[in-house]
């Protein structure tokens, strides 16, 4: 077998300190689990003194406030951790013994918490900004949902039946599509043979581009103009007045995204 | 020898063949509005991935989730009530308006002399016109669907070729009518939500469904042309 050679490029001095994939860091050999803390990202606040605080007391206090929410978002925690089979098992015999994890300790005082947000949802959730989303737009019937729990083999169950659904309904467009072409084929078969040129042209033209999308709620009459009149009232004053945006009640994000993100906004 | 003589005689667009008339015929359609409604089976995947994520996701404090609150200066966004999706002509079953039925495709039907149909009696038909010489077929459709409509500006005619052709044989009833052949053109509604419909008595917006109703010989071959 022949291998081909690829011509090696130009040394720089990037290659010389070996830097990681992911973070551009020099790579670290520690392991990190999961949801843990990333290594950079601890503020350390321990400054001996030296530094002069602007503003006496409030000013720490202000900065004090904001190094608490750093802390709190970076330490975010989930109110399930993601555990291998072997750690489950090395946990569940380490409670037998007595002792218990910082993060299990956190998991148990999350728990009895009242606060919903801190725990798994029982039931069926709203996804989305609560006006506009599928349940209460009718979009869907909420009495033909199959019911289900929160484990694997139902998730497996859910995933086939989505599954067969969605490509039942794709082959049978992709056949219907199909049609759609022959009958176009024979058709200008069909045609006598000017004409037959004529309609084997295609046609370039632009699109139009005022063709609207079908969207979630069908258009309101006279939106634009309550929203012009709005803009022309409003110009004039310096402060808006804000009518709130629904806001979502859980936003989706990774928490790789998140982690990264917050290390640079921190990083003022 | 005969050819050469006869061959001047023969008009610049020579038929190959000789049985009849072609007509072309208009499918006027306008795309649906809303976004169709959602198997149960596929939410209900959607909402236990959603909750199944949900579990490992970290839980911000919620100072920090407002700060996505915060606004510029030139965003400006009014609270409104979303229009619902089944509006008053679907309640009516009013089928002259283009508000019914948004989550489909609506196609308009005329009530009136077509070509083919034993003469004087109006029947349902799509829009349609003979082909006389004019240079493509498409724009004999064209021509059709502007003496029905008044203007084109708010047509798109997509592609120039036809979407799909039937042969009409003629009845035992009308004898002495050849066999002729029509072409289908597909085109859609561009931005406008009513129109006046001239040059017939009545006419419809309906659906795929519906439409069978006013076909019901063509069916098969409907079902094979229109897709939803």
């Amino acid at each position: 077998m022949l291998r081909l050679l690829k011509p090696k490029p130009i040394p720089s001095g990037h290659h010389l300190i070996q830097r990681c994939a992911v973070s551009g860091t020099a790579k670290g050999k520690a392991k990190i689990k999961a949801g843990q803390a990333l290594k950079r990202s601890r503020i350390t606040t321990k400054k001996p003194g030296s530094e002069s605080k602007p503003g006496g007391p409030t000013g720490s206090r202000e900065k004090q406030e904001r190094e608490r929410l750093y802390e709190q978002c970076l330490q975010a925690p989930t109110p399930l951790r993601y555990l291998t089979q072997k750690q489950r098992e090395r946990e569940a015999e380490r409670e037998k013994l007595g002792l218990i994890s910082k993060e299990r300790q956190r998991e148990i005082d999350m728990m009895k918490k009242k606060n919903e947000k801190y725990k798994v949802s029982e039931k069926p959730t709203i996804i989305g900004t609560p006006g506009l989303d599928y349940v209460s737009l009718g979009l869907v019937d909420v009495e033909k949902l199959p019911k289900y729990e929160l484990t694997v083999e139902d998730g497996r169950r859910l995933a086939k039946e989505y599954s067969r659904v969605l490509m039942r309904k794709h082959r049978a467009r992709q056949a219907a599509e199909s049609t759609l072409l022959r009958l176009k084929k024979e058709a200008i078969e069909a045609l006598p043979e000017g004409l037959r040129e004529a309609a084997l042209v295609p046609d370039l033209s632009p699109f139009p581009v005022n063709r609207f999308m079908a969207t979630l709620t069908p258009p309101i009459q006279g939106y634009i103009d309550q929203v012009r009149e709005a803009a022309n009232k409003i110009s004039g004053m310096e402060k808006i007045r804000m009518l709130p945006r629904k806001k979502p009640v859980i936003l989706f994000v990774s928490t790789l995204e998140w982690d990264c993100y917050l290390q640079f906004a921190c990083m003022e | 020898m005969k050819m050469s003589l006869v061959r001047p005689l023969l008009t610049r667009r020579g038929f190959s063949t000789s049985s009849g008339n072609l007509v072309a015929s208009v499918l006027f359609e306008r795309l649906p509005v809303v976004i169709p409604k959602i198997d149960p089976v596929v939410y209900a995947f959607q909402e236990f991935s959603f909750r199944w994520r949900q579990q490992y996701q970290r839980r911000y404090p919620d100072e920090f989730l407002d700060k996505s609150d915060a606004r510029g200066k030139g965003d400006y966004q009014i609270d409104y009530v979303p229009a619902p999706r089944i509006t008053e002509a679907d309640k009516s079953n009013d089928r002259r308006s283009l508000q019914r039925a948004l989550d489909r495709r609506l196609y308009l039907l005329l009530y009136g002399n077509a070509y083919g149909a034993p003469s004087g009696k109006p029947v349902w038909h799509f829009p349609e016109k003979v082909y006389e010489s004019e240079e493509t077929m498409r724009k004999c459709a064209e021509s059709a669907l502007k003496s029905v409509l008044g203007d084109l500006s708010n047509t798109y005619f997509v592609g120039n070729a036809p979407m799909a052709h039937m042969v009409v044989q003629p009845t035992k009833d009308q004898s002495g009518s050849t066999s002729y052949k029509r072409f289908f053109f597909k085109s859609q509604v561009i931005a406008k939500n009513e129109f006046n419909i001239g040059k017939c008595e009545d006419f419809v917006w309906v659906t795929k469904d519906e439409l069978m109703e006013y076909f019901p010989e063509q069916a098969e071959f409907l079902n094979k042309m229109i897709i939803s």
